[in-house]
């Protein structure tokens, strides 16, 4: 009977878990995916691609052009006059085109999240007696269709070097346009280390676009120590297509969506499969996408990092790893082929700069050792024992195979005195959307509750509060 | 019939042996605890339960009817006092208390919900349990005339000191964050007349001159420099408590240069190659088996401290507090060390007094510097391995030294004759090393001396009823035993010494009795018998000499003893008859114990009795020692 007591608040235990749900609503976007679900739970309820579909539709009899743009991987077809665009920039991993930006998070927060509610009979306005003919009942509802997210606070997340126009432009829209009574900025690695418990961390964030190296020290990036390459899942894969490229048989890729029908062949012979044939043309944006995702599923079956200890290249590696069973793709055309020493090759190049792959720029870019050393160089020294004690690995790149392994021998031949410890989360939705859940994490706890800027505090201050509140 | 029989009769091996009759397997399965006309069915069954029991599941009734209503929960609004604006009402669900409900069910749904938010409007939200997290840290602020007055530096602008304090609020004094995100830059010389408004400088439009590079310990140190000075100006130094005035003092001797030279070393450390990490290991690990063993022989030293107990000192120590005091208890231990030192071989020669009575010609040669030897060397064992102990408690012990010396006062209280009874104490002017049985020392009396010595010992102690091994040796027995055995020995002389003189009476007599008869006729022969015996006596010294100095001492002395008996046998051939033919038949050992005999009978005679005549004497020793020997030789 006593637990059946409502506990005055002050009674209620806070220590065992100190959250306390204020039904906030989180959004992590990305370069490749776009997070949005309600803080306090583990995993995402909305995972869309960032990439959204651009359609031109032409009405003849007015011969005016409109587009319209559609979110989510599933409206991503082959379709006539279909752009695939992407709301933020690929260097940068920050809202690009503000407009989408606003178009695919509503369409996430509201459409998604919270899908229309069936109104009480009472309040749906049919049932209502037409008073004096006029529509007025109705302009209440109109007014609560505006703002709605007016009772969910929201907590965003953004990229540690993200610019202070583009933070106050998210407030603004969240609180212009969505009426959300409270709202945060977080950054990135702060989440991620918080997924993973941790108030201080250098955070390894290997995502699709860009991997960042970030120290965080008590829930608080070091802006020195940022770093930032694009030694990402979009590298990996021009790596992966210089090899297809060079490979022997030179491997064209062929997305499914092409693929009518196929039959299968030996390996490394010809591939056998009709090609669908489309009345329209299909725009390079949308096959570059569809390419994309075959070159995911490579990369996620495939494509391994030499655990070490030592380089790849060193002698003698590349011989071992020959010995060894390899793996077999097989591409949606049908054409197959056994993948040994270069599943290897490809994903040298985050470590060792020479052995990676020509880039058709020809440009280099920053390995993830140089990353770690440059972040942990322009932290304080006191600092830098307890950073390499709490390293955390997130993004889903670091899911390739073997990846953990060479990081952490990798970091022990830089810091050999020092004591090298990896936090990776095991599960990988938890390595994919570890700043979500560090946001969702952040967003229930019940002394978040006070540093929420809320609605009030945004009118009298202006957008400029975020910059002045979200360190 | 029994089985038994059964089986004697069918010849088969008696029970246990061989087959046995498989026992009726127990049903292990326990039965179900079944109800009503089930369980009858089961138990006509008997021991083989019946396969099939028609069992009838029935999901358990709930019972709805004695159940409460569902709790109602309801979002409810909450403010949180540690923010600042105190105007957000975030809401979370928390159950609905009983009024509400109670307002509730009395009004329809609609109804309730208005009622319940006039209700709220009017009452004070909840605050949240988490507010009281909200803890702040401390920065000291100032004034313009405190800074102006206080805390100028040529280093620092005020503005940017306002800077700096401004971040480590913040910041809350996380200095590596405050370091990270130090960007100052200094107010232009014409923006400082607009006021506040400058503050903000915009970087497109205004001139921004190169701002000074902060380290993290610049930043600390005009901080900690601000800090101590505030402190010292809110609270003059001489009224802080202990732990401001800590604080305080940690505050302003903050040295930016060691901290620089500290992160030098640090990073040094970090930089360190893998064959230099490793050496540093095993070295450090060197260091720690150094120290742990460091360590234990510290505390097996402070353990043996703790064992010899330490002097208290009833007098005043306010003596020795004054250097010159200090200087006086200097030089009284030094002379105790001195005195110490010198010990054994007082001791030594102490202990060669008695034995330098006698005249150091007949002492043997190399005995008294071994005898030194022996006695140095076991004083130096006794003070390496017990010095300590026996100055703690041999202070007052050892009458000695301290009244030698007169330097050292006794330290302890003296115990009287009963105490020392009571508590067992008792006094040793040396104690040899390591622990020794009170029996020994009985017995090395008695091993000590001669085997005719000891049989005779043993012989009066067998007369007096006593075992000659004691059955309990206690520490009175044992001195009871030790008098009893001088006394013994005392007796024995007496009674040596009686015999000797009976015999010279006998012999006197037998000669005055001989005179008498050719008194007449020998009145020569008393002249040279005066000579024989002089000449004896120089005999027997150098004899004795020719013992102390040959290789041979038995052989040596014997001849001469012969000789000395031979002279004394050619003087009296009556009485000496035996006396011949005994030395000629004792054995080389008996030869050699009647030699020591002699010997020491000699010796004592000289110190006893220097004036008698050692012929005589001698003569009476063989024959007293003839005497037992012949009884013994008449015995077997």
């Amino acid at each position: 009977m006593a637990s059946q007591q409502p506990l005055p608040n002050t009674q209620i235990p806070l220590d065992v878990y100190g959250g306390d749900e204020v039904s906030a609503l989180v959004l992590d976007a990305g370069y490749c995916h776009t997070r949005a679900g309600f803080a306090g739970e583990d995993v995402p309820k909305s995972v869309l691609p960032s990439f959204y579909g651009h359609l031109k539709s032409t009405n003849s009899d007015t011969s005016t052009t409109t587009y319209r743009d559609i979110f989510g991987d599933e409206c991503l077809n082959p379709r006539a006059d279909f752009e695939i665009k992407n709301y933020m920039s690929r260097t940068e991993s920050v809202v690009e085109d503000w407009d989408a930006a606003t178009k695919i998070w509503e369409h996430m927060l509201i459409k998604r999240l919270q899908p229309d509610r069936e109104t009480h009979p009472s309040k749906n306005g049919l049932n209502d007696p037409p008073e004096d003919g006029e529509g007025d009942v109705a302009m209440e509802d109109v007014e609560n269709q505006e703002k709605p997210l007016a009772e969910n606070p929201l907590l965003m997340t953004e990229a540690p070097w993200n610019a202070g126009k583009a933070r106050e432009k998210a407030i603004e829209i969240v609180m212009e346009n969505w009426g959300c009574p409270a709202f945060w900025l977080s950054r990135t690695p702060v989440c991620a280390a918080f997924a993973a418990g941790k108030a201080s961390a250098l955070v390894i964030d290997v995502g699709g676009a860009n991997t960042t190296v970030t120290a965080v020290h008590d829930g608080m990036i070091l802006k020195r120590s940022i770093q930032k390459a694009p030694v990402g899942g979009l590298w990996l894969s021009q790596q992966i297509r210089t090899m297809w490229e060079n490979n022997d048989p030179k491997i064209d890729v062929i997305p499914t969506y092409m693929v009518e029908n196929k039959t299968p062949v030996d390996a490394g012979a010809p591939a056998q499969a009709k090609l669908r044939k489309f009345p329209f043309e299909i725009a390079p944006s949308f096959r570059t996408y569809e390419e994309e995702r075959l070159l995911t599923e490579f990369k996620e079956s495939v494509v391994e990092v030499w655990r070490g200890p030592g380089r790849y290249a060193n002698p003698g590696n590349e011989d071992l790893v020959k010995t060894q069973p390899g793996r077999v793709f097989e591409m949606p055309d049908g054409s197959n082929q056994m993948w040994r020493e270069q599943r290897y090759r490809v994903s040298e190049g985050m470590w060792d700069e020479t052995a990676a792959l020509p880039l058709p720029d020809g440009s280099k870019v920053q390995t993830i050792p140089e990353l770690i050393k440059a972040a942990l160089n322009a932290v304080d020294v006191d600092l830098r024992p307890n950073l390499l004690g709490n390293v955390v690995v997130t993004g889903g790149t670091s899911l390739l195979n073997g990846f953990n392994d060479r990081l952490n021998n990798e970091l022990a031949t830089i810091y050999p005195g020092v004591k090298i410890k990896l936090h990776a989360a095991g599960l990988t939705t938890e390595r994919r959307f570890g700043s979500w859940i560090g946001g969702s994490i952040l967003a229930s706890l019940g002394t978040f509750h006070q540093m929420w800027i809320s609605r009030k505090e945004y009118e009298e201050n202006g957008a400029g509060i975020v910059e002045k509140r979200c360190k | 019939m029994a089985s038994h029989d059964v089986r004697d009769v069918l010849n088969l091996p008696a029970e246990g042996a061989g087959f046995r009759p498989a026992k009726k397997q127990k049903t292990a399965v326990p039965r179900p605890n079944l109800k009503g006309l089930a369980r009858e069915v089961q138990n006509l069954g008997g021991d083989n339960p019946i396969a099939i029991v028609p069992e009838i599941s029935t999901f358990k009734k709930r019972r709805f009817g004695s159940r409460k209503p569902a709790a109602r929960w309801e979002m409810r609004p909450f403010h949180n006092s540690a923010r600042a604006d105190g105007s957000l009402h975030l809401r979370h669900w928390r159950r609905r208390t009983e009024g509400q409900s109670g307002a509730q069910s009395q009004d329809g749904q609609d109804a309730g919900e208005d009622k319940k938010e006039t209700e709220q409007k009017s009452e004070e939200l909840d605050d949240s349990g988490f507010a009281k997290f909200n803890v702040q840290v401390d920065v000291p602020q100032y004034s313009e005339d405190q800074y102006n007055s206080n805390l100028t530096n040529n280093d620092w602008t005020k503005d940017e000191t306002d800077y700096l304090f401004d971040l480590a609020r913040t910041f809350d004094l996380r200095w590596p964050l405050i370091w990270d995100r130090y960007e100052y830059s200094p107010k232009l010389p014409g923006g400082a007349g607009n006021g506040e408004g400058a503050d903000t400088t915009d970087p497109n439009t205004a001139v921004i001159p190169a701002s000074k590079v902060r380290s993290m310990e610049d930043l600390k140190c005009r901080y900690y420099e601000v800090a101590a000075k505030m402190m010292a100006v809110q609270k003059p130094v001489q009224y802080m408590t202990q732990a401001e005035y800590a604080l305080h003092g940690i505050m302003a001797n903050f040295n930016p240069n060691s901290e620089t030279q500290r992160k030098k070393f640090a990073q040094n450390a970090l930089n360190r190659s893998k064959e230099e990490a490793r050496e540093e290991e095993s070295l450090l690990i060197e260091v720690r088996r150094i120290v742990a063993r460091q360590e234990r022989l510290n505390q097996e030293r402070r353990e043996l401290y703790n064992r010899l107990d330490y002097p208290h000192t009833e007098q005043d120590i306010n003596a020795f507090k004054s250097s010159a005091g200090l200087q006086t208890l200097l030089q009284n231990l030094m002379s105790v060390d001195k005195s110490k030192k010198r010990k054994p071989i007082m001791e030594a020669n102490g202990n060669s007094t008695p034995t330098s009575a006698q005249p150091p010609s007949a002492h043997p040669g190399s005995t008294p510097t071994a005898e030194n030897s022996h006695n140095r060397r076991e004083s130096i064992a006794a003070s390496t391995s017990g010095s300590a102990h026996r100055d703690s408690i041999g202070g007052g012990e050892r009458p000695e030294r301290p009244t030698k010396k007169g330097a050292q006062p006794p330290e302890r209280k003296k115990l009287t004759e009963q105490e020392e009874q009571i508590y067992g104490v008792s006094h040793h002017d040396r104690l040899s090393s390591g622990p020794t049985f009170r029996y020994e020392r009985i017995n090395k009396i008695l091993t000590t001396k001669s085997h005719a010595q000891h049989q005779r010992i043993t012989n009066t102690l067998a007369e007096l009823d006593i075992p000659s091994r004691l059955n309990m040796p206690t520490r009175s027995v044992v001195e009871e035993m030790e008098k009893l055995l001088t006394a013994i020995g005392l007796l024995l002389d007496m009674r040596k010494m009686n015999d000797k003189i009976d015999a010279e009476i006998r012999t006197e007599q037998a000669k005055k009795a001989e005179r008498e008869k050719a008194l007449a006729a020998s009145q020569a022969e008393g002249g040279a018998k005066a000579e024989g015996e002089s000449s004896s006596q120089a005999q027997g010294k150098s004899g004795d000499k020719g013992q102390v100095n040959g290789n041979k001492p038995a052989t040596n002395g014997e001849p001469a003893d012969k000789a000395a008996n031979a002279k004394t046998n050619g003087e009296e051939p009556a009485t000496n008859g035996t006396t011949d033919g005994e030395s000629d038949e004792t054995p080389d050992a008996m030869n050699d114990d009647e030699a020591e005999q002699v010997k020491e009978e000699a010796g004592d005679d000289r110190a006893s009795r220097p004036g008698s005549s050692g012929g005589q004497k001698r003569s009476a020793s063989v024959l007293s020692s003839v005497s037992d020997k012949s009884a013994k030789r008449q015995k077997k």
